[in-house]
């Protein structure tokens, strides 16, 4: 570790929430790669063993019989073989989420990566290029901050269809803005410091000036914007499944909550489960987001 | 809830389960037509309160009903607008707008039909025969008219396909006049509703002004038509509705009762639930999982309502499909392997019926002896399966079935269709215990739609449609598709669009020439005969039970809870074919 | 107001204006080039029935005007907008600008309830924990803050209604359209869906305010008025807070859009209220164009008015900015 990342560990070590979120992610992170391995398969369909309620719940299941023209009630238990219980095709809830984790935190990580990519070379031209350039592109920010987000999201989604890829794309390329304008600013004030200003005057090309001095100063606002973004994204996603225009074929943690929420009534779970999984993910990138910010900032 | 051909759409969209209907609904087979029954001499209820309707499938997409695409627009115009006839439970004609029974020529070929003289619109106009007539000839049938049912009122003369004739012949009597002779016509004819025709005069041949113009998206015209008059419209919210003073039926017993009946859209279905408990509405659909719940509820009635859509899991026979389903024996230890009982009680929690062919147990033409039961009993039968596959001459190995290699099927359904979604998962878990691998596709309506379901000869430059002919193939192969069908249990004969060779939505390929024979026969002479016509829907479910161009799966059962306090309720198929006589205890 | 002032709003609404157009016209294009038709939506909700399915689907087309080139639509439709027309809503059978009058209401009220309650408690918590820094509730409200943002605003609704409505049966589960506006009843109506729309804002806020009045106390002013022997209660609510206005309005304007397109619409969706966002999302799955155009387009106006405002109440509130 060299000295510098030493430097900023130590700040960020004062601030015990953002530590907490930061191992909360690493953990999660490893489960989301790992887990597959050890939990289950999360498409097994079992449907003898259908809603099974958590660990330390029972509910009344009960089955009519046409024929006879009567119920048939059962009291299942929550049990250990699926801890956070089974859905309505006996699917193993711990397994979804564990396999949902890292769909989501794929989206998530991709999306901002797309995003941060875009609004990191925007931003840096901006400010490097100045003059014309910098009120084009910045104006065309502008317009693409007046388009709303959501809406658009949705109506390319459901025109375009409902692929991950596809979500991950607009996300990705909808979600830069911020990241420009605030990148633009940082290396607007770092474009004025000698040392870029030695290299232009020493003829450097500005290709070279960009990537070699500006972008990685301006890393460290980069590095808190991601972490900021990431939650936002997932949310994205997760509003996404909502509203039923997920992709189907993978089971984010959005899709099973949207699955769960028609029969919030009785099979709770089904839906809570992954909302507070999403509510836990998103508090901890806030956390750390917020302790980098203040780790970063030489003012504090 | 109350009951008409079309309305049958719009029901099952209430139970959830089908997108892709195909025929429609009719009538009996013509049983002895009762004309409205006489209310005895007694005290009439008392005229009271608020009816809420609480639904979660999608509003309304207008009141100009022969623009309207979709069942729910229908449901909300026939609170205002009776109809030619109605349906009781037990599928019998009663009588509404029509003074007689429909008359049918010796020949089949000319419809008389007589309305009463006590029908009037708004501005205190009769509505007459040539009212009627107007609006087939000059709306219906007119060029203009983007109206979505007009081949069920063509006829083939001469390899041409012509409108039927319609006359009016006195101020309450009109005809239809056919040129070839279609039984099921009968239940065609009284489907919709009618239009003033001195109100719309002024719009015709201007599809513009007619889609927009105001008398007919607020129905101001419809008079003394029907039980209740429009009142206001919050779309995606609710349809409300005032008593009418002046209806037809209401003369004497002061019908209907209820001061106002609204149709409330609840977005989920735990709302619904929620508000049905609370009280909040007067009636709604429940979901299965919840019925055993609200039976136990003193201040609900749970009512279960048999419905004529059914859930069957296509094969195709087409070039992309899997070169095994071309082969029946196959299709049957298919259909042998997945066991219907396990899919009601795990899918449905039992609130369904077995469905072995096309046509529903409360149809009148629904025959059981001689259906071969595919999937109960001793016709569920995995080892058996496994045997036919090996008879047929494929290798069993380390418990897969090899079809070179290992047998690999796909099973495609839209996503967000819970019931098709699980069904999927069923499959897959029935046949991978007889060593073959399904592969699920989970797709979007539309991807689902057109690349799937449309096909066309490749390399020609056709629009893709449902059925091109033998020869045409799905952008993307596919093995099995599980779909949502709705048959009319009046005149089964529009599911042949499904079965038979050359039918419009026959996007399986399935074709076998005496399913298309029987079909045909029913749209002749012979049979109106109904003895005759029966014993043709037998050989055609017979058929269709034993050589599969599907698995049919199940037939749902819906539940509907209403308040404690509604009275004049009679459960049944057409529950809600007398609800301008419910009322509140 | 100053004439350099006029000249400078008259310039953004120009531009403004311009910008609405590009926005329209990038949604008019993806909503034509893109692959779903009303067709496929016919035949979603419907099935084909027994029709010729080529003659219902092209009798939809003509009477939509889709069977026209693209850029003839195009014309059309911007000739139209130009006279007032917005067109007519084939999936609601009104005309377009109706369908908006009577639906805005229930997202506006829905918002600025909102919006008042997440402002109100935001700026209360926020000027609380600053002047008590470090004490313990200024930690609750932190760390509190940190949970309203991180909550996922349609899942705190569904779970709201679960305690609230299912469990509880304090509050009815879906909104009643039929109570006026402006009553008691329509108000109990409307507090679940204020609290899940107005959450996150709240927290949001409380966190900006809490910041921007830390900075304020630190400066010399206030040092100044502690020095003359103000009372505290004066200082902060005449100098600290007027000075962390600034901020929190930007903060209000900027969020502003992301409630209304966003967490507006999810919130309407799950407590069943009609207003713009569930229309416009429904046009969407219906393929209503006109609809879908107009709801944009508003929405890119709203925005670009909000921007707007914003600039020029900073004239007001800090009056060493100046527009050339």
């Amino acid at each position: 570790m060299n000295r510098l990342a030493k430097y900023y560990w130590s700040r960020l070590k004062r601030n015990r929430l953002a530590v907490a979120g930061m191992i909360y992610i690493i953990i999660l992170i490893l489960i989301a790669i790992l887990g597959p391995y050890f939990t289950p398969d999360p498409n097994k369909v079992n449907f003898a063993e259908k809603n099974i309620p958590p660990i330390g719940f029972s509910i009344k299941q009960s089955y009519y019989d046409a024929k006879k023209g009567e119920f048939t009630t059962v009291v299942v238990h929550g049990n250990l073989e699926h801890p956070l219980g089974t859905d309505d095709k006996g699917r193993d809830l711990l397994s979804m989420l564990v396999s949902g984790a890292r769909v989501s935190l794929y989206i998530g990580i991709l999306a901002t990566g797309v995003a941060i990519l875009i609004g990191a070379v925007i931003g840096v031209s901006s400010a490097y290029f100045g003059g014309a350039v910098d009120n084009v592109l910045m104006r065309f920010t502008d317009i693409m901050m007046t388009f709303p987000f959501f809406l658009l999201l949705v109506f390319v989604v459901f025109i375009f269809g409902q692929s991950i890829n596809l979500i991950i794309l607009i996300i990705g390329l909808t979600g830069w803005t911020g990241t420009a304008r605030l990148v633009r600013s940082e290396a607007l004030s770092i474009r004025t410091r000698e040392f870029i200003q030695a290299a232009i005057v020493l003829g450097a090309d500005s290709k070279r000036i960009i990537l070699r001095h500006m972008i990685p100063n301006v890393i460290s606002v980069i590095i808190v914007i991601a972490t900021l973004s990431i939650p936002g994204v997932i949310l994205a996603e997760a509003a996404l499944s909502f509203i039923g225009l997920g992709d189907p074929t993978v089971a984010s943690w959005g899709r099973i909550l949207n699955a769960g929420q028609d029969t919030l009534d009785t099979t709770w779970w089904v839906a809570v489960e992954p909302g507070i999984l999403l509510f836990l993910t998103v508090l901890a990138f806030n956390f750390l987001g917020d302790g980098l910010r203040d780790a970063f900032d030489p003012n504090k | 809830m109350r009951l008409s051909r079309r309305k049958f759409l719009s029901l099952c969209a209430k139970f959830g389960a089908f997108s892709l209907a195909g025929g429609t609904i009719g009538c009996t087979g013509q049983k002895e037509a009762k004309v409205e029954s006489q209310l005895p001499e007694r005290q009439f209820p008392q005229v009271k309160g608020t009816f809420i309707e609480g639904t979660s499938s999608g509003d309304a997409e207008t009141l100009n009903w022969i623009l309207a695409g979709d069942g729910a627009s229908l449901g909300y115009v026939n609170f205002t607008m009776d109809g030619l006839i109605t349906y009781d439970n037990n599928l019998n004609i009663v009588l509404r707008w029509l003074s007689e029974p429909i008359e049918v020529s010796e020949d089949g070929l000319r419809y008389t039909l007589r309305i009463r003289d006590d029908l009037y619109w708004s501005d205190g106009k009769q509505v007459t025969a040539e009212d009627f007539v107007y609006t087939y000839r000059n709306l219906m049938f007119a060029d203009w008219m983007p109206f979505n049912y007009k081949d069920d009122y063509r006829e083939e003369i001469d390899g041409e396909k012509r409108f039927v004739e319609i006359k009016a012949i006195n101020k309450t009597s009109y005809q239809f006049i056919r040129q070839t002779v279609n039984p099921e016509f009968l239940y065609t004819i009284t489907d919709f509703w009618v239009y003033p025709k001195h109100i719309v005069k002024k719009y015709e041949g201007d599809i513009e002004a007619f889609t927009q113009a105001d008398e007919l998206n607020n129905l101001s015209y419809t008079g003394n038509l029907g039980p209740y008059r429009f009142v206001e419209w919050i779309r995606n919210d609710k349809f409300v509705l005032e008593r009418n003073p002046d209806y037809y039926l209401g003369k004497e017993s002061g019908a209907p009762y209820f001061e106002k009946y609204v149709v409330k859209i609840l977005g989920s279905a735990a709302a619904r639930h929620a508000a049905l408990e609370a009280g909040d509405i007067t009636s709604a659909s429940i979901d299965p999982l919840q019925v055993k719940k609200f039976k136990e509820l003193k201040h609900i009635n749970v009512y279960t309502q048999p419905t004529s859509g059914y859930n069957i899991l296509v094969f195709n026979f087409r070039n992309n499909g899997w070169e095994g389903f071309k082969n029946k024996k196959i299709r049957q230890a298919i259909a042998m392997s997945i066991s219907k009982d396990a899919l009601i009680q795990s899918i449905y929690l039992g609130f369904a019926d077995p469905a072995f062919s096309f046509i529903p147990r409360p149809s009148p033409w629904f025959v059981e002896d001689g259906l071969s039961r595919y999937g109960v009993d001793e016709l569920y039968d995995k080892e058996r399966a496994m045997q036919i596959f090996q008879d047929e001459g494929y290798e069993l190995h380390d418990g897969k079935i090899l079809d070179g290699e290992a047998l690999r099927l796909t099973v495609v359904t839209n996503s967000g269709n819970k019931v098709r979604e699980s069904i999927c998962f069923l499959v897959k878990q029935e046949l991978s215990d007889i060593g073959i691998d399904v592969e699920m596709k989970l797709l979007p309506w539309t991807t689902e739609l057109n690349q799937y379901l449309r096909n066309k000869v490749p390399g020609s430059d056709e629009e893709p449609a449902f059925n091109n002919g033998p020869d045409a193939v799905s952008e993307k192969p596919w093995d099995m598709i599980v779909m949502g069908f709705s048959t009319d249990v009046l005149s089964p004969s529009g599911s042949s669009v499904f079965f038979t060779s050359d039918g419009g939505l026959n996007f399986g390929g399935f074709s076998n020439p005496d399913v298309d024979a029987l079909f045909n026969r029913i749209r002749t002479k012979e049979s109106l005969d109904e003895d005759k016509r029966r014993e043709i829907y037998g050989k055609i479910s017979i058929l269709l039970s034993e050589d599969l161009p599907g698995n049919f799966l199940a037939y749902p059962v819906g539940n509907v809870g209403f308040q404690s306090n509604v009275m004049g309720i009679e459960p049944g198929i057409s529950m809600g074919y007398n609800y301008h006589e419910w009322y509140f205890a | 107001m100053t004439a350099t002032m006029r000249k400078y709003i008259i310039k953004r609404l120009i531009y403004s204006a311009f910008i609405a157009w590009g926005i329209f016209t990038v949604t008019f294009v993806l909503l034509r080039i893109g692959p779903s038709s009303p067709a496929d939506r016919y035949l979603a909700t419907m099935g084909a029935g027994k029709g010729d399915i080529e003659e219902i689907i092209t009798a939809l087309e003509t009477r939509q005007g889709l069977d026209k080139p693209i850029y003839v639509q195009y014309v059309d439709y911007v000739t139209n907008l130009l006279h007032g027309d917005w067109g007519w809503s084939f999936s609601t059978s009104m005309p377009v600008m109706d369908l908006i009058r009577i639906h805005w209401i229930y997202s506006f009220q829905l918002i600025l309830l909102s919006m008042i309650f997440a402002a109100l408690l935001g700026i209360v918590i926020g000027i609380y924990s600053a002047v008590n820094q470090y004490s313990r509730i200024d930690y609750l409200s932190t760390f509190f803050s940190f949970v309203g943002i991180s909550i996922p605003n349609f899942w705190l609704g569904i779970m709201l209604i679960l305690i609230f409505s299912v469990k509880l049966g304090i509050f009815r589960t879906y909104y009643d359209t039929s109570l006026p506006v402006f009553s008691f009843e329509n108000l109990k109506n409307l507090v679940l869906p204020v609290i899940t729309l107005g959450t996150g804002s709240m927290a949001a806020y409380t966190r900006y305010v809490r910041s921007s009045t830390l900075e304020n106390l630190k400066k010399d002013f206030v040092r100044t008025a502690k020095a003359k022997g103000l009372p505290e209660r004066t200082i902060i609510w005449r100098h600290v807070f007027r000075n962390a206005m600034l901020p929190i309005v930007t903060i209000i304007m900027f969020d502003l859009s992301g409630v209304v397109f966003g967490g507006a619409y999810l919130t309407e969706i799950i407590f069943g209220i009609p207003g713009l966002g569930q229309i416009s999302f429904n046009a969407i799955f219906a393929g209503d164009y006109a609809v879908v155009v107009a709801v944009t387009l508003i929405g890119a106006f709203i925005t670009l008015l909000f921007n707007l405002i914003t600039d020029i109440s900073y004239t007001f509130l800090d009056p060493r900015i100046r527009y050339e």
